[in-house]
């Protein structure tokens, strides 16, 4: 066939005609996971607020809020609830940027920063969410030692028994192992969900550097 | 030891580059898709790599790994190339050795295989690259009976296309 000949002329003629792609950004290509790893953290994000607030929602305990406010510490709750979720919703909007950010970065150099921005960003959610726990936490235990019906009954009754130091020091430790119970297990969990995507970033990153000496 | 691979693979890959643009100049059109299907290619490549003896050539290989991803993954998540016209002046036209009607016929023959489905493109492309039926054949996996059967229906499409 004649016209495919022709083609074919044409074709040789404009082999070398095409832009070269360098090493470096044949590198940047084949480790663009960078990108899905921080979508990956992006959408577990989102999951987890979502699972959260449903929960919230509709499983809304009569008794618990009741407990607060016979405590005094209902109104603070409330306040602590929207802080929380707004600054919950101020770090997805960072997830996202720092998505947006990777995704459509071409250098090596500005990829590495934001793989970095991003594994920061996520400490801090970590930290922020362990932190709120033990903020909570402490909030609800002082307000049960120190308007609780129920716990002031105890205590009054701990008082008048003999070996109260002993006592007392049951209870504390009783204490501190279910917080450090509900502590490890909130721990572990975002150990285990960031972790993991975490250091297949980093490993990502170890990647970068050898590339961009 | 994987650093190792990654600088090999680099570096084949940086030399016979042109292997992929040239499939991405056939199944895409304008920059952006063509950039696009380039690092689908490369990703493809790149883990397809380990399983890269160094029986065949690379690009034997690379021929391979790349038409099929062009003709299988590309084509899942972009639809709308076949119908997008070419835009040719782009590539193609130089100013020396201008032949006007040359050159028509040039682009009427990339409009016509455009509109070749993606399997069909990938014969055209083996025989614009002066393949011969055997390497045809290992590259896309059919028989070289077949390849030749389907290459003559080709070029009765495009005869059929060209001249309606």
């Amino acid at each position: 066939m004649e016209e495919l000949d022709l083609l074919k002329k044409d074709w040789k003629k404009n082999e070398n005609s095409f832009k070269q792609v360098s090493e470096n950004e044949i590198y940047k290509m084949i480790h663009k996971n960078s990108s899905s790893v921080v979508k990956w953290i992006l959408i577990i994000g989102i999951i987890e607020f979502v699972v959260i607030t449903t929960l919230g929602i509709f499983m809304p305990d009569d008794n618990y809020s009741k407990t607060l406010e016979k405590n005094h510490i209902g109104t603070l709750m409330t306040i602590l609830t929207v802080v929380n979720y707004c600054i919950v919703i101020g770090f997805i909007y960072l997830f996202y940027k720092n998505f947006k950010n990777i995704s459509t970065t071409d250098s090596v150099r500005k990829l590495m920063k934001n793989i970095l921005n991003t594994r920061k960003t996520v400490q801090y959610y970590v930290w922020y969410n362990l932190g709120m726990f033990v903020l909570i936490f402490i909030i609800i235990l002082f307000s049960f030692c120190f308007y609780d019906e129920k716990f002031s009954e105890m205590f009054d009754k701990v008082q008048l028994k003999e070996n109260a130091g002993l006592i007392w020091s049951a209870i504390i430790g009783s204490f501190i192992i279910v917080f450090a119970v509900m502590f490890s297990l909130l721990w572990l969990f975002y150990k285990v969900i960031y972790g993991f995507l975490l250091r297949k970033l980093h490993k990502n990153y170890q990647e970068l550097k050898k590339i961009d000496l | 030891m994987s650093q190792d691979l990654e600088q090999s693979f680099v570096k084949q890959l940086k030399e016979n580059q042109n292997i992929i643009h040239k499939i991405c100049r056939l199944y895409t059109s304008g920059q952006d898709a063509h950039n696009d299907l380039f690092q689908e290619i490369t990703i493809q490549l790149w883990k397809a790599y380990p399983k890269f003896r160094g029986d065949s050539k690379f690009t034997t290989w690379a021929y391979r790994v790349a038409l099929n991803t062009a003709i299988t993954l590309y084509r899942k998540s972009t639809r709308s190339i076949a119908t997008t016209e070419f835009d040719n002046t782009k590539h193609f036209i130089k100013q020396e050795d201008y032949n006007y009607e040359e050159e028509e016929q040039i682009k009427l023959m990339y409009k016509a295989v455009y509109q070749l489905n993606d399997i069909e493109k990938a014969l055209v492309f083996m025989y614009l690259e002066d393949k011969d039926y055997e390497e045809i054949s290992e590259t896309l996996g059919i028989s070289e009976v077949n390849a030749r059967v389907k290459m003559n229906r080709i070029k009765g499409k495009l005869k059929k296309i060209l001249n309606p």
